[in-house]
């Protein structure tokens, strides 16, 4: 008598399955992924490297397309390349075979962040690690001066990208505290800092799997979640509390121009949960049948807002006048040091949207990929640290850094 | 019993006994709370005696090379990075944490009774005294617990004078004997001022409270739980006390509540609670009103002898038509509470997960043991 009757579940028989077939069209509109000749300078500066990808990881795609068409384009630039790491998607160690000259960071950032399944910062510290290997640093200041140039690099190819930034800070921190533990020996110290690089993959996917346990008593049988964006965080939520058999079904909206929301319904068709898929527009029109909203973030910043694909502010402020509560599940190496006060605050990440007919050139186009949802739109933070309230972000920023 | 155990075996018995405990009456937080507190207070003794232990040990623990297939720390750690590490397996998982390998826990006090054994047999009288010294500590440690629960009337009654002010309007509901204490001590400073008491239908404790308040000298206004919204607008303040605080600054409060805090919310008037620390739950509300919530007898609301037909299962008819709801609880979310006055100060609702991990530790959450170690 508490509940609302979760009349879908009945209904559910009779509804038709509403994922949408794979788009061949869909192939050509997203672009291709960032040529590596070039390592480092960005190719594209104005079209963020970090949509892209994620745009890439979106496409309705089989991993075996995926998986063709990067050794396709691995052959072509083949010969441009300098360095050993191409796009191939098994994680070979890259880029130390041959001389440190021509080691570059870059590639070997760019040939973790390939893989579909592997968070942005766990690259970057993976791309960190591989710079410590090759590193001829005999003492712990150069080791650490190296990477501290490694890290600068990194983040300039690609200003847009926050958990990137977010990984390679939090790395710095690590390695400059470890250096202040008692080591006799540079080798062993460098070994370790090697050793909980390579160990930081295993946190990653760790942390799903905590902030997946943590949020499954927030989803009670017969409720409806509302998902923005395609976070691999939520899709591992959704997917746990599936295999607990309970019952509940999913709203995505679609996610344009990145099709995220297509991408997502595939995968929870798969799981067997019920999925409705809402163009961007219809939130508000079903938002009074919506127990939660759940979105992923690109990033956590200082406030306690969350950076997230453009649409995630509009959902948790029309979420917010209906009372509605909007959970974001983030880990927490997502946190950065950002204090923006406004949506221009940050520095622009842009991506091409295809309307899918021509426009006049003298029509503008606003192509920002992301937008600042502030703290108080958001009533809980699933991390790997726990359940927070927003102001709790600040706290541990504050505990790490100062 | 060996050293490494005992704070192990402190903790698995009270575990034990607690588990069952919060089985009995799920929906009384406090229990919990004071069990999980319990937990946490054997875990910090233990702490500080293996870091005095550490101390003592500090040269010796260097030379201990010999035990290492034991342990997975790196060996060139010294015991002053295990001590440290060992105090972050106390602290919830921070950011700082978050790349370093912690040892186990199993192997911190490793070190100190292995420092013991090299030291030879004098060491072992010393490790027996350790395991009583622990003993002793916890069971300090636990009667002040019981006596910070006792006196937390009074450290919330000091607050009241900050608090009210003179020719102050008071809104409370039901009765609570923080909230009447609270009262009483503003008024024996001297200050001046009116309460309206809600009487709290269908137990009508505000009647007891409006006259617990006249005997002791204050204005008292008595009102129906229906006219709060009407007098709302002329009172100052609004002060409850709680059944239970969550972690994310929600309130479980006698029914009736969240009503006078959204009418609060709306008139723009303070709603402030107060509640001793032995209330504040680590835990977050999932579905209060149904999860955290008790349903009491109708007797409350209706006579037996007058609804007997409407109620009753064996007229014929099968199920009967009137369904009563007796709910005991409220859940008042926290962007309606302004402020939380405790033993320790007034709080803002967004604070409380810092009292929390003062209070707490985060491996008792969960208090159901596991048959297998290591979780």
């Amino acid at each position: 008598m508490w509940w609302r009757s979760a009349s879908f579940i009945l209904d559910r028989q009779q509804e038709q399955n509403t994922s949408y077939p794979p788009n061949p069209e869909s192939l050509l509109l997203s672009s291709p992924p960032p040529s590596m000749a070039d390592s480092l300078q960005n190719p594209k500066p104005d079209i963020s490297a970090y949509y892209q990808t994620r745009a890439a990881h979106h496409a309705v795609v089989t991993s075996d397309w995926l998986s063709q068409a990067q050794a396709a384009v691995s052959l072509q630039t083949n010969d441009d390349v300098s360095s050993g790491s191409d796009g191939r998607v098994a994680p070979t160690g890259g880029g130390t075979g041959g001389d440190n000259k021509t080691f570059s960071v870059i590639d070997e950032f760019n040939s973790w962040r390939k893989q579909p399944d592997l968070a942005e910062a766990v690259a970057a510290i993976r791309a960190l690690a591989a710079v410590i290997r090759a590193s001829q640093a005999t003492t712990m200041m150069e080791l650490e001066i190296e990477l501290k140039k490694a890290s600068d690099s990194l983040k300039a190819w690609d200003a847009t990208s926050i958990s990137l930034t977010a990984g390679c800070d939090l790395f710095m921190r690590y390695v400059t505290r470890t250096s202040a533990l008692e080591y006799e020996d540079f080798n062993s110290a460098r070994y370790r800092l090697i050793e909980r690089a390579e160990k930081f993959g295993e946190i990653s996917y760790k942390a799903r799997r905590i902030i997946a346990m943590l949020s499954q008593d927030f989803i009670f049988d017969g409720c409806t979640i509302l998902v923005h964006g395609f976070s691999r965080v939520v899709l591992e939520v959704l997917k746990t509390a599936a295999e607990n058999k309970k019952h509940f079904r999913v709203f995505c909206t679609e996610g344009r121009p990145d099709r995220t929301g297509l991408r997502l319904s595939n995968e929870l068709a798969k799981l067997d949960v019920p999925v409705k898929l809402l163009i961007d527009s219809a939130v508000a029109y079903t938002m009074d049948e919506v127990d939660m909203v759940l979105v992923g973030a690109d990033g956590v910043v200082e406030s306690g807002g969350i950076i997230n694909m453009m649409g995630t502010y509009q959902i948790a402020l029309v979420s917010h006048s209906m009372n509605k509560p909007v959970y974001v599940a983030a880990e927490s190496y997502k946190f950065a040091r950002l204090y923006p006060l406004d949506q221009k605050d940050m520095g622009p990440a842009l991506r091409t949207i295809d309307f899918g007919v021509p426009i006049p050139s003298k029509v503008e186009v606003e192509k920002s990929a992301r937008d600042y949802t502030p703290p108080q739109y958001l009533t809980l933070l699933f991390t790997d640290l726990g359940v927070l309230t927003p102001s709790v972000v600040s706290d541990e920023l504050i505990q790490l850094y100062l | 019993m060996p050293y490494t155990n005992q704070a192990a075996a402190l903790i698995h018995s009270v575990k034990a006994v607690g588990e069952r405990l919060i089985a009995a009456n799920p929906v009384e937080l406090a229990v919990g709370n004071v069990v999980r507190r319990v937990l946490h207070i054997v875990r910090e003794e233990d702490l500080s005696l293996t870091t005095a232990a550490m101390a003592g040990l500090n040269l010796s623990a260097e030379s201990d090379d010999e035990d290492d297939t034991d342990r997975d720390n790196h060996p060139a750690l010294s015991a002053a990075a295990i001590a440290a590490a060992s105090r972050s397996t106390l602290r919830p998982p921070s950011l700082q944490t978050l790349l370093e390998d912690v040892p186990d826990s199993a192997a911190v006090p490793h070190t100190s009774s292995s420092g013991g054994d090299s030291e030879g047999k004098s060491k072992s009288a010393d490790k027996s005294s350790r395991s009583r010294k622990l003993k002793h500590d916890v069971i300090e440690a636990v009667n002040e617990l019981i006596q910070d629960i006792s006196t937390c009337h009074e450290l919330i009654a000091e607050q009241a004078v900050e608090h009210i002010h003179q020719n102050e309007v008071i809104l409370t509901l039901g009765s609570s004997r923080t909230v009447l204490e609270f009262l009483c001590a503003a008024k024996e400073k001297k200050r001046s001022f009116r309460v309206f008491v809600a009487e709290g239908a269908p137990r009508y404790q505000g009647h007891l409270l409006a006259k617990e308040l006249v005997t002791r000298g204050l204005q008292t206004t008595l009102i129906t739980d229906s006219a709060v919204f009407a007098m709302i607008s002329r009172v100052n303040m609004v002060i409850v006390g709680a059944h239970a605080v969550m972690a994310n600054g929600g309130v479980i409060a006698p029914v009736g509540l969240n009503m006078v805090a959204l009418a609060a919310q709306k008139h723009a008037v303070p709603f402030v609670v107060l509640a001793g620390s032995h209330k504040l739950c680590p835990l977050y509300p999932h579905h209060p009103e149904v999860l955290l919530n008790e349903l009491r007898s109708p007797s409350e609301l209706l006579d037996f002898g007058e609804f007997s037909d409407c109620l009753d299962f064996g007229s014929g008819i099968g199920a009967p038509l009137l369904h009563v709801v007796n709910p005991t609880f409220d859940y008042v979310p926290p962007k309606l509470v302004s402020l939380f006055i405790t033993d320790t100060g007034g709080h803002n609702p967004s604070y409380m997960y810092r009292l929390i991990a003062d209070y707490y530790s985060a491996d008792d959450l969960v208090l159901e043991r596991r048959t297998t170690s290591g979780n």
